[in-house]
């Protein structure tokens, strides 16, 4: 064999795993609920390979339109909790286990699911916003507080003081539940009506 | 006092976490290290452990896994907390995620 077609060789086999690589993670995010945006934007694949591989990892066209692009949406009070845990525990990723950036993203909201799901709540954070939340680390439009009472972190906009922080369970605002109460009554009425 | 078999069931608890760790990081290391709080070398050393080994470990007077919540007055905020929404778990899963993080690792960040 010419010694010269090893690199070669090796490079287009490098690149054919750099490729499955990036498939995976592409499924990964779309059975997780990923829009087409997060795709384009994290993984090298086309935009018309992307849309075929959504159809036929969900069974239907991405759906259209602008991502949601709000910073405070994640600073209000039920929101605001779900996205603590999860970028908690993706943070934990990241730094305590040195985990690469998508591969803690997609195992942090895999384990933030799984929390909801023994919860028995809903998962008010979908993968979307979890994947803008991260994008507005990134890009510092938020930090973390630390609670003064529990002492968690929690998701708060960019140099908001944090000296007398206290988060959003140890002292929930007077309105806080009401809306889940009153979903949980109409349940329950209906259910003994 | 009768301690054997307070003692037995701590060493069959220890021989149970640790298969338990064993096949957690057998099937998914990255969420087993954040389920079991341990850095890449324990994961290997953990993985690499024969079954005598595991049996070694696990005949001590002690537990080896350790208490998940870092201090009383966190948890108590958990347990007891007067404005409590049913968000009990939620919190607790999220105080027990950031815990040690800080106080371990230092400021190598990744």
């Amino acid at each position: 064999m010419e010694h010269k077609s090893t690199p070669h060789k090796s490079s287009t086999e490098k690149s054919l795993v750099g490729e499955m690589q990036q498939v995976q993670l592409a499924i990964d995010l779309i059975e997780l609920g990923a829009r087409l945006q997060v795709l384009e934007t994290e993984t090298a694949i086309s935009r018309a390979k992307l849309i075929k591989l959504y159809k036929e990892v969900r069974g239907m066209s991405p759906p259209k339109g602008m991502l949601p692009f709000s910073a405070d949406w994640f600073i209000t009070w039920l929101p605001n909790i779900h996205s603590s845990l999860f970028y908690t525990i993706y943070q934990r990723l990241r730094e305590a286990q040195g985990c690469e950036r998508m591969a803690a993203f997609v195992a942090a909201f895999r384990l933030y699911q799984e929390q909801i799901q023994l919860d028995g709540s809903e998962a008010v954070l979908g993968l979307t916003r979890a994947w803008t939340l991260v994008r507005f680390f990134e890009s510092d439009l938020l930090q973390l507080s630390g609670c003064t009472r529990c002492g968690g972190q929690f998701v708060a906009h960019a140099h908001s003081p944090s000296h007398d922080y206290v988060c959003g369970i140890c002292q929930p605002p007077s309105r806080a539940g009401k809306t889940r109460k009153r979903q949980a009554d109409a349940v329950a009425s209906r259910l003994t009506g | 006092m009768q301690t054997q078999p307070l003692l037995s069931e701590i060493q069959e608890l220890n021989l149970a976490y640790l298969l338990l760790a064993q096949r957690m990081l057998h099937d998914d290391r990255v969420s087993a290290m954040f389920r079991l709080k341990v850095d890449d070398e324990m994961a290997d050393l953990l993985l690499g452990m024969g079954a005598t080994q595991l049996a070694r470990l696990s005949s001590t007077n002690q537990l080896l896994c350790h208490f998940g919540h870092e201090s009383a007055e966190q948890l108590r905020q958990v347990t007891h907390n007067p404005r409590d929404q049913g968000l009990g778990r939620l919190h607790a899963s999220l105080l027990m995620a950031s815990a040690p993080a800080a106080s371990t690792t230092g400021p190598q960040g990744g």
